[in-house]
């Protein structure tokens, strides 16, 4: 469960820093503080997701005295937010700080600072103290932060909120401690949702669905998920995220259609840098498709990277393809630690099943007749009475539909009817059906995914225009409108 | 002492005495007092709150819903075990940290999955099971209904008939019979697939009854389109007719429509 966050948290840390490149971190910095002053002014949120994104690109440069540097420039020294942010910070490199501090006043004119400006150095300060490992500073400042975030309702701030609940449940997480602020975070949520703040909760959704699976509370999560309000997604990372998790719980509920399609279009979807998380996504994905009696591809366990995580259930595939219940249980043996690390180990208990299964189709395939007592040491099944198992298990895969045979119990055999000619059902043309169902969502989606976001081209476009064109949509969508009602 | 704690400690003692004495009217009774008056303390869930009592009163309450858990079972009301799980629940996930383990958790636990099964609500079973830690999967109480489900999966009835001999606690009794009047739907509903036909005396076995007029008693009831004749019971008329030749046109009109009016869009 941690990979996934540790992809992106983890990254080395670069200790020898070069002192030339410490102004330029520190210009850097300061612009983008003015880029978020900018966005702030002109209320326009798109300048501060950018804004964020080029922090994360700082972030291995952090140093304490960059930090205090940064914060003695852009807040009032001997402001309130200034004194308690300066706290956090290590105080080993004081001598620094005091030519900072000199530097910065004379060169800096101070100015009235912004919300945005306070929580952004929130943001900064509790990345460093999560890089540095200094978990229980890390807990206060971001305790202190969500606070403070409670007070302001502003929608420029949205954004660098939605950071600061992902890093304030993550240090939390890094401690062991994530069952004391559920209350919290489902506090936020609701806050989030009053304010019409889709990103926060987004973020926040996701996060309380991990911190129940944390605890494998999937009766709670699911009904959150189920009750919570859902709209397009804002951003990809946590969509991915939601995907994943909606998988599991799916899979838990032995819903596994649905959770093989959440959780492959979640591995599809993560960036490619996120190893760690498409790796527990393959892993997942590899034992619902299992469960639903498909065999994955031997290029699934091949992908870049994966081959070594994904070693274990690559045996595993292969003990269910073969349907060979003794190797299965020494596979389920061997990987039992790894598979309890992986939180799998109830999820192949059941495979257990499919085992029995693909192994009583291939017997079924060759043989068109075969006496029970065969089949019974066909499959290894290890019981006091094996024929009278063997018998209710192969009537069980009848009904099921998992072979067609009829049993005779008389002379106790099993028959196998003839295979039946596939074409001559409807099998065809429903697959047909839904690859083609499949292509044209992707389309659609791609499409989507490529307009404009909202407002971003208004002001390049005079009134004219604008209304030419809303005047062309509204013809389309009533074009669109007749087309859907000519349908029958 | 509170004396509020006493009254409520005394009322239990005489609910318990009640059980013992299988009096179930007054013990009712006296459990819907006991729940009413648990309301009044301020430390059991949901609040929580830190009073110098709290471990006692959480204990007491514990052992009241234990009890009262017990008691839906021998009173055989299956609704009324669940509203008294979902109570107790809490107690065993949310106040682990403040109480001593109780002696009945993994019995209760326990008897929590075989009901869920006997209802056939597998879902939930899966969903409870990811609670438990691997020690308890390891007791033998929580074993045994994990067994019984894999066995239920796979189809080896056999096994979750033989595991009524060996419960691991008297009070699961209940449950094991209603899980074998499950196990016979399910054999009735695998063999008129499985089988054209089966003489009285191998179904009269294979559906555990006694006697013959029971077997043909049940299938009057219960699957009026077996036949019974010759000394057999023909499944014949249970199974599907030839497969259906027609060909579904309407649906594929709307498809191959969709198909066109999508592609116009791409266009």
């Amino acid at each position: 469960m941690t990979q996934d966050v540790e992809m992106k948290e983890q990254l080395p840390q670069s200790n020898s820093l070069s002192s030339s490149s410490t102004p330029s971190t520190l210009q850097h910095l300061k612009e983008i503080a003015s880029l978020i002053e900018t966005g702030a002014h002109a209320r326009e949120v798109r300048r501060i997701v950018r804004a964020v994104r080029l922090t994360m690109a700082l972030r291995r440069k952090l140093k304490a005295s960059l930090l205090s540097a940064f914060l003695n420039s852009v807040l009032t020294p001997g402001s309130d937010a200034h004194a308690r942010l300066v706290l956090y910070l290590p105080k080993e490199d004081e001598h620094d700080m005091e030519v900072d501090t000199a530097s910065s006043i004379t060169q800096a004119p101070v100015k009235h600072s912004l919300p945005e400006i306070e929580i952004f150095c929130y943001l900064l300060v509790l990345i460093f103290l999560i890089d540095k490992k200094k978990y229980s500073e890390a807990k206060a400042c971001s305790s202190a932060c969500i606070a403070r975030l409670k007070i302001i309702n502003r929608r420029t701030v949205d954004v660098l909120a939605a950071r600061l609940y992902f890093y304030y449940s993550l240090c939390y997480e890094l401690t062991g401690d994530l069952a004391e602020i559920r209350g919290n975070l489902l506090a936020l949520h609701r806050i989030a949702t009053l304010r019409h703040d889709e990103l926060g909760q987004e973020t926040l959704l996701n996060l309380l669905l991990r911190n129940y699976l944390h605890y494998n509370l999937y009766d709670q999560a699911e009904k959150l998920r189920s009750k919570a309000p859902r709209f397009e997604a804002h951003s990809n990372q946590q969509f991915c995220r939601y995907l994943f998790y909606l998988g599991k719980i799916r899979t838990i509920q032995l819903e596994y259609t649905d959770a093989k399609e959440s959780l492959l279009q979640a591995a599809r979807k993560a960036p490619v840098a996120a190893l760690g998380f498409r790796v527990q996504c393959n892993k997942w994905a590899i034992i619902v498709r299992l469960l639903l009696g498909e065999i994955p591809e031997r290029t699934v366990f091949m992908q870049k990277g994966m081959e070594k995580a994904l070693r274990p259930y690559f045996e595993l595939t292969n003990a269910v393809r073969i349907g060979d219940l003794e190797l299965f249980r020494s596979v389920a043996e061997k990987f039992s630690s790894m598979f309890s690390a992986d939180r799998t180990n109830n999820l192949i208990v059941r495979l257990r099943h499919n085992v029995i299964r693909t192994g009583l189709r291939n017997i079924s395939i060759s043989y068109s007749r075969i006496s029970l007592a065969d089949v019974a040491k066909k499959l290894r099944l290890d019981s006091p009475n094996p024929i009278a198992d063997a018998e209710s298990i192969v009537s069980k895969a009848i009904r099921d539909g998992a072979i067609d045979a009829t049993v005779d119990h008389a002379n106790g055999w099993m028959v196998s009817k003839e295979t039946g000619d596939i074409y001559s059902t409807n099998e065809p043309q429903m697959a047909f059906n839904s690859r083609i169902a499949f292509c044209l969502n992707m389309h659609n989606e791609a499409v989507r995914a490529l307009r404009f976001p909202p407002n971003s081209h208004k002001e390049k476009e005079s009134a004219e225009k604008r209304r030419e064109r809303q005047q062309q949509e509204q013809e389309l969508a009533k074009h669109i409108a007749e087309e859907d009602d000519d349908e029958f | 002492m509170d004396p509020k704690l006493t009254e409520v400690s005394q009322l239990f003692e005489r609910f318990k005495a009640a059980i013992t004495r299988k009096d179930y009217d007054t013990c009712t009774q006296q459990l819907s007092q006991l729940k009413v008056m648990l309301t009044g303390f301020r430390s059991l869930p949901p609040l929580f709150e830190e009073t110098p009592n709290s471990v006692h009163e959480l204990t007491l309450a514990r052992d009241i819903f234990e009890h009262a858990v017990l008691l839906s079972v021998k009173i055989e009301d299956q609704d009324a075990f669940e509203r008294d799980f979902f109570q107790l629940k809490p107690y065993y996930t949310d106040a682990r940290n403040r109480l001593p383990e109780s002696p009945n958790e993994y019995m209760i636990l326990g008897l929590n999955l075989l009901r869920l099964l006997v209802q056939n609500r597998i879902a939930e079973f899966h969903t409870e099971l990811e609670l438990l830690t691997s020690t308890a999967l390891e007791n033998p109480c929580i074993k045994h209904a994990v067994e019984l489900e894999q066995s239920f999966m796979e189809g080896a009835y056999n096994r979750v008939l033989s595991a009524k001999q060996n419960v691991p606690n008297e009070t699961y009794g209940y449950f094991m019979d209603l899980l074998a009047k499950t196990v016979r739907d399910e054999i009735a509903g695998c063999s008129e697939k499985a089988y054209d036909y089966l003489s009285i005396n191998d179904a009269r076995q294979m559906l555990l009854f006694t006697s013959d007029q029971e077997l043909l008693e049940y299938s009057k009831e219960e699957h009026p389109e077996w036949e019974v004749k010759d000394g057999s019971v023909f499944f014949q008329k249970a199974k599907d007719s030839a497969p259906c030749k027609e060909i579904p046109s309407l649906q594929l009109i709307n498809q191959t429509l969709s198909y066109a009016r999508e592609l116009e869009r791409i266009v």
